[in-house]
Parts: C-alpha cells; sequence; structure tokens
C-alpha cells in the first residue's frame, strides 16, 4: 500500500521534476484547484537526514517553477483522499497564503552571542547558603532580561533597516541561551539575493553577535502558520 | 564543554538554520496528515520548538565529528 510524503501545495497545473526523493515517483496529489506534490513510497521509510535536504532541494525546484507552499518535512498522506481533505480543512488559507507568499522567498538572519552567559549568569551555579541562591538567582534573571532588551533592540533595528514592511517579517528573540536572534525575511523573487547581501553587511557592524546571513530558501516560515495547529 | 555555536563556520550554521525550519516550519496539513521523522537523526522535538533543535543538531554533528 502506498504512501505519499508531502513536499509542497500549490495550484493546479504545471511542469513536475522528474522524480520524487531517492528517485521514486512524484505524484500530484488533486485536491480541486489545490494540491500537492508528494514522493510515492511503497511503504512509509525510515527518513534519514540526506532525505530532509533532498526535499529541501526538491521544493526549491517546485518553488522555481510555481508559487508553492512549503509543507513541513516528514508529513505523510495515505491517499489523494486524505490529501484533499487536508486541502479542504484550510483551502481559503492556503489560497490566500499562495498569493501572498507564494512566489517569494525567506532570507533568514541568526545572531548568535559572542559570549554565552556562564553558568552563574544562568542561574545554573551552585550555591553555599539560602541568601547566596537567592541572590544569583536575582541576578541571573537581571542578566537574562538584559539579554532578551539586547536581542528585541537588534531584532527591531534590522527589521526597520532590511524590511519595508513588517508583516514580510518574523523573529524570535532569545530562543536558547547561545541565540540572540532567529530572524526571517521575506523577499521578492528577485530581490531576495540583493535584500541577503544588505542584511550580511549589517550584522557584519553589529557588536557583541555574530550574525550568519543564509538563503533565499523557499517561504518556510510564512507557510507554518497556516496549519491546523497555527504559529508564532 | 561543548564547542559554542559562535565558534562553528557560516556553512555549518547554515546547514543548522536549514534543518530547523524543515523540521519545525512550513505547512501543517490538517485532518489524515501524519508528521513522522522518528528515523532523522536531527530530532524533531515540537512544533513550536526552533533552534532548541538545531542546538541539538549541533551536539550531535560534535559528537559525530
Amino acid at each position: 500500500m502506498s504512501r505519499y510524503l508531502a513536499h509542497v501545495v500549490a495550484r493546479t497545473g504545471g511542469a513536475p521534476p522528474p522524480a520524487g526523493l531517492r528517485g521514486l515517483p512524484l505524484r500530484w496529489l488533486d485536491g480541486g484547484d489545490l494540491g500537492i506534490w508528494a514522493t510515492e513510497w511503497s511503504a512509509e521509510p525510515t527518513l534519514t537526514r540526506e532525505d530532509a535536504f533532498a526535499h529541501h532541494d526538491l521544493v526549491g525546484v517546485l518553488c522555481d517553477g510555481a508559487p508553492c507552499l512549503p509543507v513541513r518535512f516528514g508529513t505523510w498522506l495515505a491517499d489523494e483522499r486524505a490529501a484533499r481533505r487536508s486541502i479542504e480543512a484550510a483551502h481559503e488559507r492556503f489560497a490566500a497564503a499562495l498569493d501572498r507568499v507564494g512566489d517569494r522567498q525567506e532570507v533568514a538572519v541568526t545572531l548568535l552571542w559572542r559570549d554565552a552567559l556562564s553558568p552563574e549568569g544562568r542561574g545554573h551555579a551552585v550555591a553555599s547558603s539560602g541568601t547566596a541562591f537567592l541572590e544569583r538567582r536575582r541576578a541571573a534573571h537581571a542578566a537574562t532580561d538584559e539579554r532578551r532588551r539586547e536581542a528585541e533592540a537588534l531584532a527591531a533595528r534590522l527589521g526597520s533597516l532590511l524590511a519595508a514592511d513588517q508583516a514580510d517579517v518574523r523573529h524570535e528573540t532569545c530562543p536558547s541561551d547561545e541565540v540572540a536572534l532567529s530572524m526571517s525575511l521575506l523577499a521578492r523573487r528577485g530581490e531576495a539575493e540583493a535584500l541577503k547581501a544588505r542584511a550580511a553587511t549589517m550584522v557584519a557592524g553589529l557588536s557583541g553577535v555574530r550574525g550568519v546571513v543564509s538563503g533565499p530558501w523557499p517561504p518556510y516560515s510564512f507557510s507554518e502558520e497556516l496549519g491546523a495547529t497555527g504559529g508564532r | 564543554m561543548t564547542e559554542p555555536l559562535a565558534a562553528l563556520p557560516d556553512e555549518e550554521l547554515t546547514v543548522l538554520d536549514l534543518a530547523d525550519r524543515l523540521l519545525n516550519r512550513g505547512v501543517v496539513l490538517a485532518g489524515e496528515a501524519t508528521i513522522s521523522v522518528a528515523g532523522v537523526d536531527l530530532i524533531y522535538l515540537g512544533l513550536n520548538v526552533i533552534l532548541t533543535a538545531v542546538e541539538t543538531i549541533a551536539q550531535h554533528e560534535r559528537r559525530t565529528r
């Protein structure tokens, strides 16, 4: 019995690439005016790291050919009926999102603290007394709050300088001890490389953080809110 | 002690950033779709977990070098 690994939601039509993952057939799962490109497997396999990046390559090819919404890697459908029901459940949102982001690309900006907080700064140090414990916790909270304020200021600065429309920016500050900011910027095709270059120049001038600018990629971060479970 | 992320080369950080997007972002299909990446050694944690997954990957890569 076949299983289908979903790659993108797209509008009906368009020429498919010759094959799916691992050279397997790429199928169009028809859901009316929208559908899903998916790799057909004879049984659900154990996916690998290579499959994840092959999915990314395939999504890129599909998005180059027509407006697409990338599907989260590892999403399986049993058959065309399941695909149709999935599309019906969010048809209006998918159609609107295809219009808004389907032909755009995403540039990723990640800022890493050059000096990660010490265990003391994170409140993980062993205290010798109750008072010392409370003082260290207070200091740790203050340090964390300060970091968050710094990260928010960086996000506001980058967002205002790099994106004309704040709706085209997604970001999260301090998602972990080492990361100050994870930001995604949406750009029109043809403008994404220029945006990436501007972002790289900007982050190179920031102090206290190391910036990495990546992409352009399919609009992963701007598609996630469309699913049943919502997004950030 | 593990190497800080800020010490990794740009190319490696880009791969980690991309892996985070592949595993934690993108359209979530409703209805009868299921998400299964149990065999992927990049560790999928949850729909709202970002970059913690990246750091997990980084730790994995350091161990396997």
